[in-house]
């Protein structure tokens, strides 16, 4: 009390008691709304209630929880205290899932619209044939590369094994993505261009064991909250572990950090050279590692060569060519001779003593350490190289494949891993690692699938940002949308401008309404998480059961079940050839035999269901924690030491790859003087469909804001909460300014948070891209602020 | 997967009760159980509406019903709390503070409780969440300590709720200066197995 003057105290409580239940004060407007709650709430004790476990419905972490049901709704959720990720701790995002079903617009029917853009309701037969109708034609005029179907990292594995099998088994079509290529494109590519097979070695025992925990750009503390915790919580019980958290502007993480270091956006490229030059130059780095284990490559390098995907010559169909040439540990050492201190921290804004820290770190060979990434490196117009230089610092010290030292990427969706990743609902993927533009990829995946020889096309698809230009052509006439939102997502939005009406036909399958529906020809109404049987694989290789534990609300249906349907009325029904009833199994264990004995082996079916997910590759029933190292993987049959046995290309060695410092696509000028980040907040996941429908969420972060350093704001002469207008150059914002809130973005540096769907911050954002992961850049471009 | 030092707890802690309450009553060992449904239901007071409309339901972590002070939580809701006045009592917090040199995994207070902005909605919801569970643990014999009736999973401090100004008559305790309360009150195991 004694920080607090009464005063003050009694204002803040003041101002806040209309919003809230005040401490002293509960008044009669808020005793009629408690009253309200409390006539919808039932008197049921625990015990009263069945429960099931379930993997959370939001981010990768995959945290478990127990699912408390009644009468068929959910009436409470507890962290599950058995699930190895969580240990029974969830967010706010967590504690509040069960309300995130019950929003009062769940999509309930099939609905059709008509020419004067209202919405008709139809029965399942009939949106069922017109979509295939749709699909069917598609093809025949116009060919495999006119139709798409556009996923998510939030499908189910049956829903995107599904999608795969459909798609390219059986319309032989590549246009198959997911949102996840906006989300971790640049980590599938960064693991496997360095070890010829996608996904981390390390697991979450890495936030104990280590001792260094280095955030690379991205707020561990907000997007993935329990994984924090379980950090938080090794600091505290052993003395001396840090968190180093490199960021270009200020979040919650930032305030547990040991060591805050603050680089201008695109430096980290070359601030990861920098630190490679001090461990070459100081000798800090594992001879012996590198010599049994490494092989050296690099690529083009040169910006005007590569470019970003983004300008009009590069604007449809950005397809970048790598060459891989062979390099040397000798050539290493002329590489990095440019990087040396003075002139990283001129190109990142790094101070040399703080580059000089970081190159401590890694090369002190006694400490594990553990480096962690998301969104700010693969968010990024460089994102695979990024993803390449942050493995290269492990590789060159020798810091992988072993407790507590590891590079490991952090996942935003809960099955971006499981589903997308490893069944490869990518436009050139197939599963556990299999791609279409190999010939014996193809030939193993045509006979598990029981299809003749050349039905998978050799010609991958177009990726996310491509598939969308191409609609905007008119390239593809026929789109199926599912579990996503792109017209919230997608970068320099403007472009994706559609009217329903406009020859193409656009099908949207979600759970509630959102722009996306909103252009949609057909809106089917799905059911969500627990709504049906699903299985998630999280960041560190788990794969999650759970079983259905309600009934979807209306004639809401699973999006795997959708496509089935559509499916069989194409004539592609030999593709499911499953009981009604009874898919699921037989659809794993198909799924399943493409990695069994190929590294990435998942569990079967029943030991799923029987526990709180297993890491693959899970061999004799036993799960691998440490990828390639010895003593924990059965693949490896040395006695200690890792073995790279994936990546054959490379002689079963890690590639270490040379990648220089580009500049970013656009920097702040004299017009557009500032940069713009954008990023998420704890409270919302994403786009907001499912979170803003929940009061609590919503109503402590009700709208999108623009985060102002505060010494900027006073140039302007803006205060927290000023109306302003955000403007690039393809598009402006208006929106309330926020200083001083919980991220603090240096000066001439703006953030705003994506998942407002009514303050759309992809109208001011470029589509740039990186040149080998397709993966957008969300977090730098220039913009202008003035007052509103 | 329950650690096995929580295994150990319960287990001796219902070895303690057994022998307690064969060796004072052994005749009555052999009565049944209260029926576990014997719900004392209270009249929805004003404490009961405003503690369920801090909660989506029982078990979620409340939403803060005050502003944003600009101050570390557990300055307030310290050990014991502090009584502010006529403006009411800050109550100690019902899970661990996290002891020790670092932060600890409990450290980060808003990544489970939320302020509130607005009384604003985006869309209406229809959930309907559990209710507190006001019934009084069930007992072995009339005289024997009734059983914990709910998880103890981050509620291992008995005492935020249970005495002090935060605690409510219905389940204030009558024995606070005993300070050992799994001695007598076991836990229910909630583990599920699925």
């Amino acid at each position: 009390m004694s920080d607090i003057p009464r005063r003050t105290f009694l204002k803040v409580l003041g101002t806040t008691s209309a919003a809230s239940c005040g401490i002293a004060a509960f008044s009669c407007d808020d005793r009629r709304e408690a009253e309200k709650i409390a006539a919808t709430q039932a008197a049921l004790t625990p015990e009263q209630l069945t429960w099931g476990k379930a993997p959370c419905r939001y981010c990768g972490t995959g945290c478990g929880v127990e699912v408390g049901v009644k009468d068929n709704r959910i009436m409470a959720v507890r962290g599950d205290t058995a699930s190895p990720v969580n240990r029974g701790l969830l967010c706010v995002k967590g504690y509040h899932l069960p309300a995130m079903l019950y929003g009062k617009d769940r999509l309930l029917y099939p609905q059709l619209r008509q020419p004067d853009g209202s919405l008709k309701r139809i029965s399942w037969d009939e949106a069922l044939d017109l979509v295939a109708s749709k699909f069917k034609g598609a093809l025949e005029e116009h060919g495999p590369e006119s139709v798409a179907v556009y996923g998510s990292g939030q499908w189910t594995i049956f829903d995107g094994y599904t999608a795969l099998k459909w798609v390219k088994g059986g319309m032989r079509s590549n246009n198959l993505e997911p949102n996840a290529r906006l989300c971790m494109a640049s980590a599938v590519m960064g693991f496997v261009t360095q070890f010829q097979s996608d996904e981390p070695m390390g697991c979450y025992d890495d936030f104990e064991f280590g001792d260094d925990f280095i955030f690379w750009g991205h707020n561990v503390a907000e997007m993935h909250p329990v994984l924090f915790s379980r950090i938080l919580e090794t600091k505290r019980k052993k003395p001396g572990s840090r968190i180093i958290d490199l960021a270009t502007r200020r979040t919650a993480t930032s305030d547990y950090a040991d060591m805050y270091i603050e680089f201008r956006p695109g430096g980290d490229l070359a601030l990861a050279n920098g630190i490679l030059h001090l461990l070459v130059k100081n000798d800090q780095v594992d001879h012996a590692f590198i010599k049994e284990n490494l092989v050296f490559k690099r690529g083009i390098e040169d910006p005007a060569v590569i470019g970003y995907g983004c300008y009009e010559d590069q604007a449809d169909r950005y397809v970048f060519k790598e060459e891989m040439k062979d390099a040397s540990f000798e050539e290493l050492k002329t590489f990095l001779a440019d990087y040396t201190p003075e002139r990283v921290s001129e190109l990142s804004g790094v101070s040399v003593a703080q580059i000089e820290a970081l190159a401590k770190v890694y090369g002190d060979n006694k400490r594990g350490t553990v480096s962690t990434w998301c969104m700010g490196v693969n968010q990024h117009y460089r994102g695979t190289w990024m993803n390449n230089l942050i493995t290269d610092l492990h590789l060159i010290t020798g810091k992988i494949g072993r407790p507590g030292s590891n590079p490991f990427s952090m996942t935003g969706q809960p099955a971006a891993c499981g589903t997308v990743r490893e069944v490869g609902t990518l436009c050139n993927r197939l599963p556990s690692d299999r791609v279409v533009t190999n010939p014996e990829h193809r030939a193993e995946t045509e006979k598990i699938w029981g299809l003749p020889e050349g039905t998978i096309s050799e010609k991958p698809g177009y990726h996310a940002v491509d598939m969308f230009r191409a609609m905007q052509r008119g390239d593809i006439k026929c789109m199926w949308i599912q579990t996503t939102n792109p017209w919230v997502t997608l970068p320099n939005l403007h472009r994706f401008e559609r009217k329903p009406g406009d020859g193409r036909f656009i099908v949207v399958s979600d759970i509630y309404p959102t722009p996306t529906t909103e252009v949609a020809d057909l809106i089917l109404p799905a059911a969500g998480w627990v709504e049906r049987e699903g299985m998630f694989g999280n960041s560190e290789r788990r794969t999650q059961h759970w079983d259905k534990l309600i009934d979807p609300p209306g004639e809401a249906k699973e999006d795997a079940w959708q496509m089935i349907q559509v499916a069989r009325r194409m004539g592609m029904g030999h593709l499911f050839p499953w009981p009604e009833d009874d898919w699921h199994r037989p659809m794993f264990e198909e799924y399943r035999s493409f990695t069994v004995g190929n590294g990435k082996d998942l569990a079967t079916y029943e030991q799923l269901r029987a526990t709180r997910g297993l890491v693959w590759p899970v061999v004799d029933g036993k799960e691998t924690r440490y990828r390639y190292a010895a003593g924990f993987d059965p693949y490896v049959k040395k006695k200690s030491g890792v073995h790279f046995y994936k990546a054959k290309g490379y002689g079963e060695k890690a590639a270490f790859w040379l990648r220089p410092y580009n500049p970013p696509p656009e920097s702040p000028d004299t017009e557009f003087p500032y940069w713009l980040c954008t990023g998420r907040v704890l409270e919302h996941w994403h786009t907001g469909s499912m979170t803003r429908r929940v009061k609590e969420l919503q109503q402590a972060v009700p709208s999108a804001y623009v985060e102002i350093n505060r010494a900027d704001a006073q140039d302007l002469g803006l205060k927290d909460g000023d109306w302003v207008r955000v403007t690039s150059r393809r598009g402006e914002l208006k929106l309330r300014a926020k200083v001083d809130g919980r991220g603090k973005p240096p000066r001439g540096s703006l953030f705003i948070p994506f998942f407002d769907e009514h303050l759309l911050v992809n109208v001011l954002t470029l589509d740039a891209m990186c040149n080998i992961s397709y993966q957008p850049d969300y977090k730098k471009c220039a913009v202008k602020i003035e007052r509103a | 997967m329950m650690p096995l030092w929580r295994h150990a707890r319960v287990i001796a802690a219902v070895c303690c009760l057994g022998a307690v309450a064969v060796s004072c009553n052994p005749q009555t060992s052999a009565k049944p159980n209260p029926p576990a449904d014997a719900v004392v239901q209270t009249k929805a007071d004003s404490k009961s509406l405003e503690r369920a409309a801090r909660r989506a339901y029982d078990g979620a972590p409340p939403v803060i019903p005050h502003g944003n002070l600009g101050a570390s939580c557990v300055a307030c809701h310290s050990a014991k709390g502090i009584q502010f006045g006529e403006m009411g009592f800050a109550p100690p917090m019902p899970h661990e503070t996290s002891p020790g040199k670092g932060p600890g995994k409990f450290a980060r207070c808003t990544q489970c409780h939320v302020f509130k902005e607005t009384d604003e909605v985006f869309v209406e919801n229809s959930f309907a969440g559990l209710q507190q569970d006001l019934r009084r643990g069930s007992r072995q014999n009339p005289l024997a300590p009734p059983v914990m009736p709910h998880p103890v999973f981050m509620r291992e401090n008995c005492a935020a709720c249970h005495t002090g100004p935060a605690a409510r008559e219905e389940i204030r305790c009558t024995h606070p200066e005993r300070g050992r309360c799994n001695q007598c009150h076991v836990a229910p195991v909630t583990q599920t197995e699925f």
